[in-house]
C-alpha cells in the first residue's frame, strides 16, 4: 500500500499540472495570460538552472546570460539567417550548448569559487559585446524578432503558454530521468563530497561538463522561445545579472534537491515580481526586495520550502525514515546485530 | 602607430589605474584567504564609499579625502558585522557557494538603497584641483589620479606592515594558513577573521574615496568593477596578495594600452579574456599556492 506522503505528493502534482493547463482558460484578460507565460518562462529557466545547481551544487549566476544568448541566437538566425522560427530555435540552442563547452571547460576545472566568478564574468562580457557590436546585434536599439504565427495577441499568448508548458514538461522529465540514473548519482556525489567522489573513480570533470552543457541547452531553448514570444530583445535585459539571481532565488526557495522545487519557487517569485512591477513600478526598491529575500532564503531556508513542507507531513507519519543521514552509526550497529540475530 | 607621448601617457595611466585595482583586489584576496568567501559586495561598498564622499562634499563641502576619517572606521565596523553577523552563520559545508549568494544579496541591497536614496542620476564631485595636471615628458597626468594612486600605495603599504610586523598581522596570517593550527596556538580565530573582514572592507572605503575624485558615479557602477577585480584575483591566484597586486598592475596596464587601438569598451574585455585563458590553462592562477588549486 502506498504511503500517505506518496499519495499526497501525487495528488499535489496532478493538481498543480491541472491548474497550469487550465490557467489560460481561466485568465480574465490577456495581460494576466502574458504574466502566466512569463512565470512559465521563469519556471523552465529555473528548472534548467537546477541541472547544475541541484545535482552538482555548483551555483551559477550566469544562466540569465545563457538564456539571453539563446534568445539572440534564435533571433539572429531568423532575422539574418532567414531560418524558419522553430528551426532557428533548435539550431540556436545547439549553438549555445556548443558555446557552453569551452565556458564550462574553463569554469569547471577547479572548484566552486572560480565557477561563480566565470558565471558572473559571462554575463558582464556578453552584455559588453552585444551592446558594442551594434552592426550585428542591433546594440542598445534592440533586435526585433518577427512573430512565428499570424495570430491575435491573446491567441499568441495562449499558444506560447502551452509551448512553454511543453518545454517545462520535457525539462522536468529529463531532470527526473537523470535523478534516477547512475549519471545522476555521480553528479550528486560531486555535490556531497567532490574529493571522495573523485577518489571513488567518478569522472567528476566530465560529469560536471556534461550536465552544464545539458543545462545550457535547456536554458537556451527557454531563452529562444522567449525571443519568439516577446519579439524584441535588448542587451540590458537579456544579459542582466539580475535574471541569473532571480533563477537562483527561485530554485533555492523551492528547494534545489526537489524535482518541482524550481517550479514552485518560480511560481512564488515570478508572481511576486509581476505584482511588484504593477504596484510599485520600476523603482530601485525591487533590488532591495530581491536582495532581502535572497539573503533570508540563504540564511534561514537554504533547503527550500518543499523540504520544509515535507518535514511537516513527515511529522504526522512517524516511522517513515528514509534518509541515511538520519540514522546514527550506533543505530545502524543495533540494526545489524538484530538482523544477524534474526537469521541465525 | 600611436605617438611616443601617447604611449607613455597610457603606460603611466595604466600603472596608476593598476594601483587602485591592486588595493581593491587585496581586499578581495583577504576575504578569500580568511573564509574562502568570494565577496561580490566588495565593489558595491566601493561605490557606497564614493557616494558618501560625494554627499559629504556636496552638503557640507568636505574634501573627499577627509571623508575617509569617517568612512574607514565605519566600513571596518560594517565588515566586522558582516562577517560575525551573517557569513559565520552559514553552514561550513556549503560556505563558498552560499556566501557568494549572501554577498550578492548584500550588493543588491546596497545598490537598491543607493538608487533609492540618491536616484540613478550620475554624480560627480567638482574639485578645485580636479582639472589640474602635471606635465611629465610630454604626458599629461591629472593630479587626482596621482592622489588616488598615492592613496592606494599608502593603504597597501600600511596593510603590508600590519600583516608582516604586528602581532595581529601574524595572527591573521596564521588564521589564513591553517585555521585549526592557529586555534591550537591560542589565537581567537573567530575574532581575527572578523577583524580581517573589517580590514578588507576598509580598503573598499579608501578605494571608493580615490574613485570619487575623478569618476562619475551611479548606483549600478559596481558591476563594472567586480568583473575586472574578480578576474584579477583569479589570474593572480586566489588568496595570494602579491599575485593579485602583480596581476592588477599588468592588467591595468594592458587595459590602458589597449584603449588606444580598441576604444574603452572593448579594452575591458582583456580582463575576461585573461580570466578564461588562466582558468583554461593554469586554473590555480599564476602566483597562487596550494590554496588556489582547490578552488
Amino acid at each position: 500500500m502506498p504511503s500517505v506522503s506518496r499519495v499526497l505528493k501525487i495528488a499535489a502534482i496532478v493538481l498543480v499540472a491541472a491548474a497550469i493547463l487550465a490557467f489560460p482558460s481561466l485568465a480574465p484578460n490577456p495581460y494576466v495570460l502574458s504574466a502566466g507565460v512569463l512565470v512559465l518562462n521563469y519556471a523552465v529557466l529555473a528548472t534548467s538552472w537546477n541541472f547544475v545547481g541541484g545535482f552538482t551544487g555548483y551555483i551559477s549566476l550566469g544562466h540569465g546570460a545563457l538564456a539571453g544568448l539563446g534568445g539572440y541566437a534564435t533571433g539572429l538566425l531568423v532575422v539574418k539567417g532567414g531560418l524558419p522560427a522553430f528551426a532557428a530555435l533548435l539550431v540556436g540552442a545547439a549553438l549555445v550548448a556548443a558555446v557552453a563547452v569551452p565556458v564550462g571547460f574553463a569554469a569547471l576545472r577547479v572548484r566552486g569559487a572560480s565557477f561563480v566568478i566565470v558565471s558572473i564574468a559571462l554575463v558582464l562580457i556578453l552584455l559588453l559585446v552585444f551592446q558594442s557590436w551594434a552592426s550585428f546585434t542591433g546594440g542598445s536599439r534592440g533586435l526585433v524578432v518577427p512573430r512565428p504565427f499570424d495570430l491575435s495577441r491573446p491567441e499568441h499568448h495562449r499558444v506560447f503558454y502551452y509551448l512553454f508548458a511543453g518545454l517545462l514538461a520535457v525539462a522536468l522529465l529529463v531532470w527526473w530521468l537523470i535523478d534516477r540514473s547512475v549519471f545522476g548519482l555521480g553528479l550528486k556525489s560531486i555535490r556531497e563530497d567532490e574529493d571522495k567522489a573523485e577518489a571513488l573513480g567518478t569522472a567528476t570533470f566530465a560529469y560536471k561538463l556534461m550536465v552544464f552543457v545539458v543545462s545550457a541547452g535547456f536554458t537556451a531553448l527557454a531563452g529562444g522561445l522567449y525571443a519568439l514570444w516577446f519579439g524584441d530583445l535588448d542587451p540590458v535585459f537579456q544579459f542582466s545579472i539580475l535574471t541569473g539571481s532571480y533563477l537562483v532565488l527561485m530554485a533555492l526557495l523551492g528547494g534545489v534537491r526537489q524535482l518541482f522545487g524550481p517550479l514552485t519557487g518560480a511560481i512564488i517569485v515570478g508572481v511576486a515580481l509581476e505584482y511588484f512591477k504593477v504596484e510599485y513600478g520600476d523603482t530601485p526598491l525591487h533590488l532591495v526586495a530581491t536582495g532581502l529575500l535572497l539573503a533570508l532564503v540563504v540564511l534561514f531556508m537554504p533547503d527550500g520550502v518543499l523540504p520544509a513542507i515535507g518535514d511537516l507531513i513527515r511529522r504526522f507519519t512517524p516511522g517513515d525514515r528514509t534518509s541515511i543521514r538520519e540514522v546514527s552509526a550506533a543505530e545502524l550497529r543495533d540494526q545489524r546485530l538484530q538482523n544477524a540475530g534474526g537469521t541465525r | 602607430m600611436p605617438s611616443g607621448a601617447l604611449l607613455f601617457q597610457s603606460v603611466i595611466l595604466g600603472l596608476l589605474l593598476g594601483g587602485l585595482y591592486a588595493l581593491l583586489a587585496s581586499g578581495l584576496t583577504l576575504y578569500f584567504g580568511i573564509m574562502r568567501v568570494v565577496m561580490i559586495a566588495h565593489s558595491a561598498f566601493l561605490i557606497l564609499a564614493a557616494y558618501l564622499a560625494w554627499w559629504l562634499h556636496e552638503n557640507i563641502g568636505l574634501d573627499p579625502l577627509l571623508s575617509m576619517i569617517g568612512t574607514v572606521p565605519l566600513f571596518f565596523g560594517a565588515g566586522l558585522l558582516l562577517q560575525r553577523g551573517l557569513l559565520s552563520r552559514l553552514r561550513p559545508a556549503t560556505l563558498t557557494m552560499m556566501s557568494v549568494l549572501l554577498t550578492f544579496a548584500v550588493a543588491l541591497l546596497v545598490e537598491g538603497l543607493l538608487g533609492y536614496a540618491f536616484s540613478g542620476t550620475q554624480r560627480r564631485i567638482n574639485l578645485g584641483y580636479g582639472s589640474a595636471g602635471l606635465d611629465l615628458f610630454g604626458a599629461r597626468i591629472a593630479v587626482v589620479k596621482l592622489i588616488a594612486f598615492g592613496l592606494a600605495v599608502v593603504a597597501l603599504g600600511t596593510l603590508w606592515l600590519l600583516m608582516k610586523r604586528t602581532r595581529f598581522g601574524w595572527a591573521l596570517r596564521a588564521t589564513i594558513q591553517h585555521r585549526d593550527a592557529a586555534r591550537l596556538l591560542g589565537i581567537d580565530t573567530e575574532r581575527v577573521a572578523g577583524y580581517g573582514f573589517g580590514l578588507g572592507l576598509a580598503t573598499a572605503a579608501i578605494g571608493g574615496t580615490a574613485l570619487s575624485l575623478d569618476t562619475t558615479i551611479y548606483p549600478s557602477l559596481h558591476w563594472h568593477w567586480i568583473g575586472p577585480l574578480m578576474a584579477i584575483i583569479v589570474v593572480g591566484g586566489l588568496g595570494s596578495v602579491p599575485g593579485a597586486a602583480i596581476a592588477a598592475l599588468l592588467l591595468g596596464l594592458a587595459q590602458s594600452l589597449l584603449q588606444i587601438p580598441m576604444g574603452t569598451t572593448w579594452a575591458q574585455t582583456i580582463f575576461y579574456l585573461a580570466l578564461f585563458v588562466t582558468l583554461a590553462f593554469r586554473p590555480q592562477g599564476f602566483f597562487g599556492g596550494r590554496l588556489a588549486q582547490r578552488f
